[in-house]
């Protein structure tokens, strides 16, 4: 895959040997543009250009050739030659040859940026708005940016930000500036575009959250769409909470931490704002300073928004209140049900999640969503059997569900599956489920075979490179790393505690040597597989009626090994290297990459890359200023147990040595003193994570570091006012507490702060 | 209080789930599962019908044809539509929904070509003796209180029901 230059050469050779077809001068730009060589690139695509006769249909308007005049544009702005690119667009345009004028526009806009010519850029952007891109936030950013004399870097890194992220909520953005912006957008395309509903956002995003105007219109905005009943109108209304991120002061990040929503100054402006609301409809069933009278509806989303509220700040009683209210006035209503099951599953209880969840469920059989919702909580709830029937109502009759499930590839019912089954400790089944994810990506990867011949001769190169670029960054995606990531640990469990699988429970290993228990493993097994295929045959006497009607009869690939003994019986720990690696490779801005990759090290006794995986990692965290817990553990499991190899070269020592001490932040730090210094930036910063005060707490008490008292008081001092005060956090917290002597009434009084919050956990 | 949007929408095996919560927040007695199943058999939008409510269900009714005395007897006013359930969640109430539901049934009744045919000539309906709020609605909709049926039913106190009519 990818000998680009292999591929450039032999296009070239089908070309010279036929030149008088169109697709082979494509293949060969694009083998260059691939390859790197933009220059050459272009000029092949001009060559061909002026092969072609006047008349020639390549030269009049259609799809092709405004695709081909867009991918040479694209190939020149690559290589950041700003002014042939606009100049090119303009020639393009007098001859008349584009159809994609979206495109024209946002390419011609771009560039006009990137050189400065600002007038020229707002112009470009007004025209995308006369076509109606009016709830396009890119190229809203666009116009800001141009307004506010924005070019360079800065302005590509804005232009690239997705969703409904636009100028006001990325960059901090000075008064003066706002001010710019706010007349520009209130004056003028407000009152030009009155619906839209991203100008309205924008606008709200420019004003000062103190100001009676932003009161004003958060207002109207909430009413609006509480009348409209828009259940999504918490998330929309989250992208107010803006924090500025801690590496650099002049961006901003959306804050998603309780702690941080809850000390939002826009947080609890809203809910006044939705507080008052609330009592103005439940008293007349009008809005605050209106006459009209709401329809029941009204209160109910008013309710439903007070709900999600109470859950970003983590106050799941009183949203669980809410909704409540809002299931007693209408029981009919699915979307409250999956609200309410939320809020159960983040209070602790999974269980009574997963049956709300159903209860809506059993209201609109139809309802894909709501299905696959259940089936997710009953599978984190480890009812898989339950969840399998669930799935089942939605799989195509003929075939199998399960079957379907992988022909679908449907890879978050996989990853819960997998994670299920790893909790049951199923190893087998959870490795099965977790190289499902992989086969699939396996898949979309040779998917890319099919684009070939048909990309070039439609000529839709510019789509075509996207996606060559985007397969070869499909090994770092977030689900393909999870999968990874769980197949990794997994292994290592194996290969940690080989006897702990739910399979062989009934004969002792621990007193035999390893050749017995491999002997005894493989008698087992034997045993187990016999006992497998007496209950396949039986199946298979049962299934010879159906058979019959059954018109897919091809045995499929996951109907091998339905266990998963295969992947039970591979060298665990050179399976994990294999992912680690791919891991290291693919996704390495990801923390937990370099954790795996240090796990895997130590166990196979590496213990320079465990120690470079320590440092890639402190150099991510070093990026984003926060010092995540794991990695924290593992910095102190370093330099507690991990040594060199026996007979290393003395270099090797003196650099391993030096190394390992620099890791703390310096050569002359011991241990005892990074833990110090992590205690007193933890008592300075009043919001460190608890997941971190829990590892500092354990490593003052290991290393006697202060006293035990000092270890507990910075678990406690601030409560649950920190972030990272997860469910599992706490309970880590409070037996690291309970193991300190010194308990007294502030760990009750934490514990009870923690049942308070998740007061439907049993684990507290 | 003022009159609330509404649209019909036919009942089905799918959503038939959110006729049981309507009628149980708002009938005294459970119905078994085989009026359900006959509803969703029936298929018929004309007398089996939910009201919705900016997208949820907020009211629910379900009628059937009766037909008198022999089947062969096609005599107008021979066949009559009886109303076995009407419900509307408490909450949405006094909103001219159900006045809503069961005139659309009277529409249906006078002016379909299917009920002409069948020779449709009354609605009928049970209500218990104690329920006054039920028979001054059904009233305003000229109703007719009818003749009293003894121990009608088996659980509920007190047993007797009224028959409420409407000629059409």
């Amino acid at each position: 895959m990818r000998d680009l230059e292999g591929f450039t050469q032999t296009q070239h050779l089908i070309l010279e040997l036929k030149p008088n077809l169109k697709v082979n001068w494509l293949a060969f730009a694009l083998g260059k543009h691939v390859k790197g060589d933009l220059k050459g690139a272009v000029d092949i695509i001009d060559i061909f250009l002026s092969t072609l006769e006047e008349g020639s249909t390549d030269l009049q308007k259609n799809y092709e050739t405004s695709e081909l005049a867009l991918y040479k544009n694209s190939i020149i702005a690559e290589s950041g030659r700003w002014n042939e690119a606009l100049d090119h667009l303009i020639e393009c345009q007098k001859k008349d040859i584009i159809v994609d004028y979206f495109s024209w526009l946002k390419m011609c806009g771009f560039y006009q940026l990137q050189l400065d010519s600002f007038d020229e850029a707002k112009t470009t952007f007004n025209k995308l708005f006369e076509r109606g891109s009016t709830d396009d936030y890119s190229v809203h950013t666009g116009y800001m940016l141009a307004i506010l004399k924005i070019g360079g870097d800065l302005s590509k890194r804005m232009m690239k930000a997705k969703g409904a992220r636009a100028l006001p909520s990325l960059l901090v953005l000075t008064d003066a500036q706002k001010t710019t912006l706010k007349d520009e957008y209130k004056n003028q395309l407000l009152v030009q575009y009155p619906k839209s509903a991203a100008i309205m956002r924008i606008i709200m995003m420019l004003l000062d959250i103190e100001s009676k105007e932003w009161t004003d219109k958060i207002q109207s905005y909430i009413q609006t769409n509480l009348k409209r009943g828009v259940p999504s109108l918490g998330d929309d209304l989250s992208a107010l909470f803006l924090c500025c991120c801690p590496d650099n002061g002049n961006e901003y990040y959306i804050a998603q931490d309780p702690v941080d929503v809850k000390s939002h100054k826009a947080f609890r402006s809203i809910s006044n704002i939705v507080d008052g609301i609330i009592d103005s409809l439940e008293g007349n069933s009008t809005f605050p300073n209106d006459d009209e009278i709401q329809p029941p509806s009204t209160l109910l989303w008013a309710w439903f928004l007070r709900s999600t509220l109470y859950e970003f700040a983590a106050e799941y009683r009183e949203a669980v209140h809410f909704i409540d209210k809002c299931i007693d006035q209408t029981p009919t209503g699915v979307d409250l049900y999956e609200l309410k099951g939320r809020l159960l599953k983040k209070a602790g209880d999974i269980h009574a999640a997963a049956e709300c969840l159903d209860k809506g469920r059993e209201l609109d059989k139809q309802d894909r969503y709501i299905n696959n919702m259940t089936t997710k909580y009953l599978l984190q709830g480890d009812r898989e059997e339950e969840a399998l029937e669930k799935m089942a109502l939605f799989t195509r009759h003929e075939s199998d569900p399960e079957q379907n499930i992988f022909d679908m590839q449907v890879t978050w019912y996989e990853l819960e599956l997998a994670a299920c089954y790893g909790r049951k400790k199923m190893f087998g089944k959870c490795l099965r489920s977790y190289v499902s994810v992989e086969k699939h990506f396996e898949d979309i990867h040779e998917d890319q075979f099919d684009f070939h011949a048909y990309c070039i001769r439609k000529v839709t190169l510019r789509a075509y490179v996207d996606v060559l670029r985007w397969e070869d960054s499909i090994w770092g995606q977030d689900t393909y790393v999870r999968a990874a990531e769980g197949i990794i640990k997994t292994y290592l469990h194996l290969h940690d505690e080989p006897t702990k699988n739910s399979e062989d429970n009934e004969i002792d290993y621990s007193s035999m040597t390893a050749a017995e228990r491999k002997r005894a493993k493989a008698i087992a097994r034997k045993i187990k597989l016999k006992n497998e295929k007496k209950v396949l045959e039986e199946a298979k006497r049962r299934d010879a009626d159906d058979a019959k009607t059954k018109s897919e009869s091809k045995k499929s690939v996951k109907d091998e090994d339905p266990d998963g003994l295969e992947l039970l019986n591979k060298c665990h720990l050179d399976e994990a290297k294999k992912y680690a690696g791919t891991l290291v490779k693919n996704a390495p801005n990801h923390l937990n990459t370099w954790l795996c990759q240090y796990d895997v090290s130590i166990r196979r006794d590496k213990a320079l890359m465990a120690l470079r995986a320590l440092f890639q990692a402190s150099h991510l965290s070093n990026q984003s200023k926060v010092m995540h817990h794991e990695l924290f553990k593992r910095i102190i499991d370093f330099h507690e147990n991990v040594k060199l190899a026996e007979g290393s070269h003395p270099a090797v020592v003196e650099v391993f040595n030096f190394e390992k001490a620099a890791l703390l932040g310096s050569s002359s730090k011991s241990l005892h003193e990074f833990v110090l210094e992590w205690y007193e930036h933890a008592k300075a910063n009043p919001l460190t994570a608890l997941g971190l005060r829990v590892e500092i707490s354990k490593a003052m008490l290991r290393y006697k570091v202060r006293s035990p008292m000092d270890a507990s008081n910075l678990i406690i001092e601030n409560g649950l006012n920190v972030r990272d005060a997860t469910l599992n956090n706490c309970v880590e917290a409070l037996k690291v507490l309970k193991s300190i002597e010194e308990s007294d009434d502030r760990v009750t009084e934490f514990a009870a702060l923690a049942r308070n919050m998740y007061y439907l956990s049993s684990n507290l | 209080m003022k009159e609330i949007e509404i649209d019909f929408g036919g009942i089905t095996n799918d959503n038939l789930e959110q006729l049981r919560i309507i009628n149980s927040t708002s009938l005294p007695v459970s119905y078994p599962d085989g009026f359900y199943k006959d509803v969703v058999a029936a298929k018929d939008e004309s007398l089996n019908k939910f009201a919705y409510h900016n997208g949820f269900v907020i009211g629910a009714i379900c009628c059937r044809i009766q037909k008198d005395g022999d089947a062969s007897s096609n005599s107008s006013g021979s066949s009559k539509i009886y109303i076995m359930t009407l419900g509307v969640l408490p909450s949405y109430r006094g909103r001219n929904v159900g006045t809503r539901l069961v005139q659309s049934v009277i529409d249906y009744a006078i002016t379909s070509e299917d009920c002409k045919k069948m020779g449709i000539g009354e609605i009928i309906l049970h209500v218990q003796i104690n329920n006054h709020d039920a028979i001054k609605f059904y009233e305003r909709l000229d109703f007719e209180r009818g003749e009293v049926v003894e121990n009608y039913y088996k659980r509920i106190d007190p047993p007797d029901c009224y028959i409420l009519r409407k000629k059409l």
